[in-house]
């Protein structure tokens, strides 16, 4: 028991120095944000590796607030990936609740049709797709940003096999009830989705909120931009020697928000990734 | 079912329209099914069948981005010329020496195939078939290679496949041993365990640009923490992303720190559903950690194993945003991966068609990845 | 969705309270790179810099009573065609957007771009007034096709005192530059062993401008990299000029693995003797010597050194087009944006403060512009400047170089390979 014990604590003082390497990129940005620009072009090592931000600036983020697009950018961002997550969590639980419970036919037909996708990847159709919001003139819009991403039918496999789950005698007794297919639908299968639906929002958001390649193409005023190629854009820039705290001040925007929904929300959406990674 | 029996005794009065009632009950089910599966459907189709298809067909031109852009008949119908120029060089020779050392490590993967086999984890159909597309593909293709006075006609097409196999290769063994290891680690609970597993999985929620932005600096030599830590013990910094053999592994570092979390997590959900019981049973015959490890852990969580692994190969075959943004698919295009060729294909030599090809044959490798995963998932399913 | 909402009524009340003012302006887009100056305001003669010059000219024509409103898109280098191809082909052209000389083939060639040849006198523009290789910067199959803004040119940015602490400054104080590939070894041995410093900094690993450091060099002995058919890559004078600069490496007078921003800190810092970058920096530079806290105090520019028989430095041109569906579909807009592009030309001397060479001879000619700072430290590398020829692919043939001289210079790939792949290659692009 105290060989035990010794090996706990010495397995949470190797986790403990992983746990804190793990964490230095971030609080070397962070702290980075926090320093004056002009001492960051001469060094970026000034107190404990430039880990501590002394001397310590506010500056970087008020400029950040008062000139620049970033927090439009992040405005951006966060319109398309809670827009894009409503809408793939209402396309997916329709669809899938459909593919697990109505006996329509074909639907032994469309449903593998429609799992087939799973193997297009984006990068395999963002051309073809280019060119298609090209022709409607639909470029550097929410909608260009987020329509293309609904398509994706993981959500409506994930929802279809949670769907199947559920045992088939609570519709039933509904069903005597008179209620009908909707009703079903809203009032009893969509609350008993929940954990269900927490996940695929979870990781529609991520996704949008990551997603790189689609808004490099599609976004193409500076306005439109998302926080990603937002960062992208200042991140690549010749000016970067003489800005470097306001780069990382805006990296820290991009990520703090997201970081906190993180730190909040967190036991539902590993939960929610559990659940779906389990299946 | 008493709504819809006050439906119809309201409408027998009207023999034609009971018909229809009754046919509408009958179809009832497949028009509601098709009702709530129509807003999917449709942007399914107009936002991934279509486009797909049309990227086939664009493949099969030459198309000028800004061209055809100002002129939609500016584009010429090649066949499958784009593909040619892919895949194919002139003086094109078949030689036993070519890639002879990869070829045998291929090769020596029929052993423990069969191997499998005997100890009847695989079924002997599905290695026939695993088999011959090994000798083809070891034995045969990779043989192919342009002669003396021959070269590819796509000189940087193999090596770019070949950079983004790497990164694969480098990044899916990490993120799933470090995630696996972690989850092992961490599956317990406590404050401090529910801390750690708060920092591992941080890093996921950043943005891609964010990662690349502070793994960059990370990395410069001039400025980086690495070189500013060496500095502190008179070492000399370490030129990562200029330099060919480092360049590579400085983005999977920035990878494996970047998307770890979501298989720690996984792995986690997978080792809760393994029955305490289990567990209980062995400590009372004795069995110790490693032997825990090795006959409950371990095979309890084979499934989300393979699950983990077909995600992380899917997702890091897409790779852009690391090699784009850090090194540039640089030094000497050793960074240099599908989809980053694919952008500057398209985007910066408006070879639209050309690029379409590559988009294509991306899709038909990772086809044939997640194919081979299925098939062994279902082998060991059984 | 909310938001949306809230922006379209926010938008509809700004038109109805402008329409109730009676003002009706022309907004016209801007797409340009050179990188974002917030603070650009609209004093042009204060700012300092690429960016915020040409933001200041930008910003003070749309706040004067003319109608016209300039909205910018900045973009950063790197990606800056890509976005423009990419806004082109997806019907979101910018009215008025720069581009390079090197670059106005491809735009040309298939007619995205305007002919202005007709409309430039008519908003002011003197053509004539323009230097002749200006005049055939813009030119596209003798119709003109843009408004040009500078010829820049790689020049050799000097540390002074590194080189005096090596002996290697005249009594006049200017610097002794090689005048062959061994006296430039000699004189970077001299700089290490005086001053334990890098004899020059550049950026060879990520912009290319490595490439343009050896087209120089092929240059200066009549060489070329290509003709209009032939990829003439692996030549001897290619390999020379490689083994020029290799040499430096290999004797570590150089790092060839810095980037731009590294190199440019290199030098700032007082690392290394001299920097090989463009005119773009001079005033830049200047401003940084100035400074206190920059280990750069000796500041001085010179003309690219003549390493071989003919002087030659590479070059290129900045310069403004419109998209050539804007005359047709929206008049009003094209006489604003021609407006625009002469009110830039107007504005050439603030410009060509930046360090960039003029194009217009009476630019060229006036005091103002000859007594800019450094000004006259390479006066005549408006005289040996050089370019590839015009062609459709250059941006493919630039990236090819680029990477089989990183591959060189970073990865110890053989000249011989490198040349060999490099010529089949360009070969490949030019059929």
């Amino acid at each position: 028991m105290v060989g035990n014990k010794r090996l706990y604590w010495l397995m949470i003082a190797g986790l403990s120095i992983f746990a804190f390497l793990w964490l230095v990129p971030i609080l070397w940005m962070f702290s980075m944000s926090l320093q004056p620009n002009n001492l960051l072009a001469r060094t970026t090592s000034n107190t404990a590796l430039g880990l501590i931000p002394i001397p310590f600036t506010f500056e970087n983020f008020v400029r950040l607030f008062t000139l620049g697009l970033t927090p439009r950018w992040f405005l951006n961002s966060m319109v398309v990936a809670i827009g894009m997550t409503l809408l793939v969590l209402i396309l997916s639980s329709l669809a899938g609740y459909a593919f697990a419970r109505i006996p329509f036919k074909g639907r032994k037909i469309i449903y593998p049709l429609v799992l087939a996708g799973l193997v297009i990847p984006e990068q395999a159709v963002f051309i073809p797709l280019y060119t298609m919001f090209a022709d409607w003139n639909l470029h550097s819009s929410y909608s260009a940003l987020i329509a293309p991403r609904l398509a994706v039918p993981i959500g409506v496999f994930l929802m279809t096999q949670f769907f199947r789950g559920i045992p088939v005698y609570i519709e039933e007794a509904a069903e005597l009830d008179g209620a009908n297919r909707w009703t079903i639908f809203t009032r009893i299968m969509l609350p008993l989705s929940l954990p269900a639906m927490t996940t695929l929002g979870i990781l529609t958001f991520l996704y949008a909120w990551n997603d790189y390649l689609w808004p490099l193409v599609s976004a193409q005023s500076k306005e439109m931009f998302t926080i990603t190629v937002g960062l992208a854009s200042i991140q690549s820039n010749f000016a970067q020697s003489e800005g470097l705290g306001r780069v990382m001040a805006s990296g820290v925007i991009a990520s703090l928000p997201v970081v906190i929904i993180f730190l909040i929300f967190q036991r539902y959406i590993v939960r929610g990734i559990a659940l779906g990674g389990g299946k | 079912m008493q709504s819809q029996s006050t439906q119809s005794n309201r409408s027998s009065h009207f023999s034609s329209q009971s018909w229809r009632q009754n046919l509408w009950l009958k179809n009832r089910d497949s028009f509601e099914g098709y009702l709530f599966i129509a807003p999917f459907l449709f942007v399914y189709i107009i936002f991934l069948i279509y486009p797909f298809f049309k990227g086939i067909w664009i493949s099969l031109h030459e198309w000028n981005l800004l061209a055809v852009a100002f002129n939609p008949d500016a584009k010429e119908f090649i066949g499958l010329q784009n593909y040619r120029d892919m895949l194919w060089g002139r003086g094109m020779t078949w030689g036993l020496d070519n890639l002879l050392g990869w070829r045998l490590l291929g090769l020596a993967m029929l052993a423990p195939i069969w191997w499998s086999v005997q100890r009847g984890a695989l079924r002997s159909k599905a290695a026939i078939w695993l088999s011959l597309s090994i000798v083809l593909l070891f034995g045969v293709i990779l043989g192919i290679h342009p002669g003396d006075d021959g070269r590819w006609y796509d000189r940087r097409f193999w090596s770019i496949v070949w950079n983004t196999l790497a990164f694969v290769l480098l990044t899916v063994p990490l993120v799933t041993s470090i995630g696996l290891g972690l989850a092992i680690a961490l599956n317990r609970q406590s404050p401090i365990m529910a801390l750690f597993r708060t920092i591992f999985f941080l890093s996921q929620v950043l943005s891609v640009t964010v990662v690349t932005l502070i793994w960059q600096m990370i990395f410069s030599p001039s400025q980086g923490i690495i070189s500013n830590l060496l500095q502190v013990f008179g070492l000399e910094p370490i030129t990562w992303i200029t330099n060919e053999r480092l360049a590579m592994p400085a983005i999977v570092i920035a990878t494996v720190w970047w998307s770890m979390g979501f298989a720690m997590v996984v792995f986690l959900a997978g080792l809760q559903e393994i029955p305490t019981e289990r567990y209980e049973a062995a400590r009372l015959d004795g069995a110790g950690p490693w032997s825990l490890l090795r006959h409950i852990t371990l095979p309890g969580i084979r499934r989300t194993t393979t699950l983990v692994v077909i995600l992380q190969i899917i997702l890091h075959f897409q790779v852009f945003g690391q090699s784009h943004l850090i090194t540039r698919g640089g030094p000497n295009d050793s960074t240099q991966v599908l989809v980053r060729y694919i952008y500057q294909t398209a985007f910066r030599d408006s070879e639209l068609g050309y690029a379409s090809g590559l988009a294509v044959l991306l899709f038909v490798i990772m086809l044939i990845f997640s194919v081979i995963q299925l098939r062994l998932n279902r082998e060991e399913g059984v | 969705m909310k938001l949306k909402l809230i922006r379209i009524i926010s938008s509809l009340l700004i038109t109805a309270l402008l329409g109730s003012v009676g003002l009706s302006q022309t907004e016209i887009t801007l797409a340009r790179f050179l990188g974002d100056c917030e603070q650009a305001g609209t004093n042009i003669q204060e700012a300092v810099g690429e960016a915020c010059i040409i933001q200041s000219i930008i910003n003070n024509f749309s706040e004067q009573d003319n109608g016209i409103t300039v909205n910018t898109l900045p973009t950063d280098w790197g990606n800056y065609y890509d976005q423009i191809k990419a806004m082109y082909a997806g019907g979101n052209a910018p009215e008025v957007h720069m581009i390079h000389k090197s670059r106005l083939p491809e735009f040309a060639s298939i007619g995205v771009i305007t002919d202005l040849t007709e409309d430039l006198a008519e908003i002011g523009v003197d053509v004539s007034d323009w230097t002749d290789s200006a005049i055939e910067a813009i030119t596209y199959n003798d119709r003109i096709y843009a408004v040009p803004m500078d010829s820049h040119a790689n020049l050799w940015h000097v540390n002074l005192d590194l080189l005096a602490q090596a002996g290697l400054v005249n009594d006049d104080g200017t610097p002794i530059l090689p005048s062959s590939p061994e006296e430039m070894l000699e004189q970077a041995k001299l700089v290490r062993e005086a001053t334990g410093k890098d004899y020059l900094a550049a950026d060879f690993s990520q912009f290319p401008i490595g490439v343009r450091l050896v087209l120089s060099l092929v240059w200066q002995q009549n060489g070329e990299v290509f003709t209009a058919d032939k990829a003439t890559v692996n030549t001897p004078e290619v390999r020379l000029a490689v083994e020029t600069i290799t040499n430096l490496f290999d004797a570590g007078y150089a790092d060839p693995n810095l980037n731009y921003a590294d190199s440019q800190q290199a030098f700032l810092d007082g690392e290394a003797a001299v920097l090989i970058n463009g005119t773009w920096v001079v005033d830049f530079y200047d401003a940084q010597a100035k400074d206190p806290n920059v280990a750069l105090t000796n500041y001085y520019v010179s003309d690219f050194p003549t390493l071989f028989d003919t002087p030659a430095t590479w070059a290129d041109s900045h310069m403004w087009a419109i998209p050539s569906n804007l005359k047709r579909d929206d008049p009003e807009k094209y006489q604003a944006a021609l407006k625009l592009l002469a009110w830039i030309n107007d504005n050439n001397l603030d410009w060509a403060r930046t360090g960039h060479m003029s194009v217009r001879r009476s630019v060229l000619a006036s005091e103002a512009y000859n007594n800019l700072p450094h000004r006259s430290e390479y006066a005549n590398t408006t005289n040996i400047v050089r370019d590839v020829l015009p062609t459709v692919k250059y941006g493919a043939i630039q990236d090819v170089l680029n990477r089989e001289l990183q591959a060189i210079w970073l990865t110890g790939k053989s000249i011989d390979d490198a040349l060999t792949d490099a010529e089949n290659a360009v070969q490949d692009l030019l059929r």
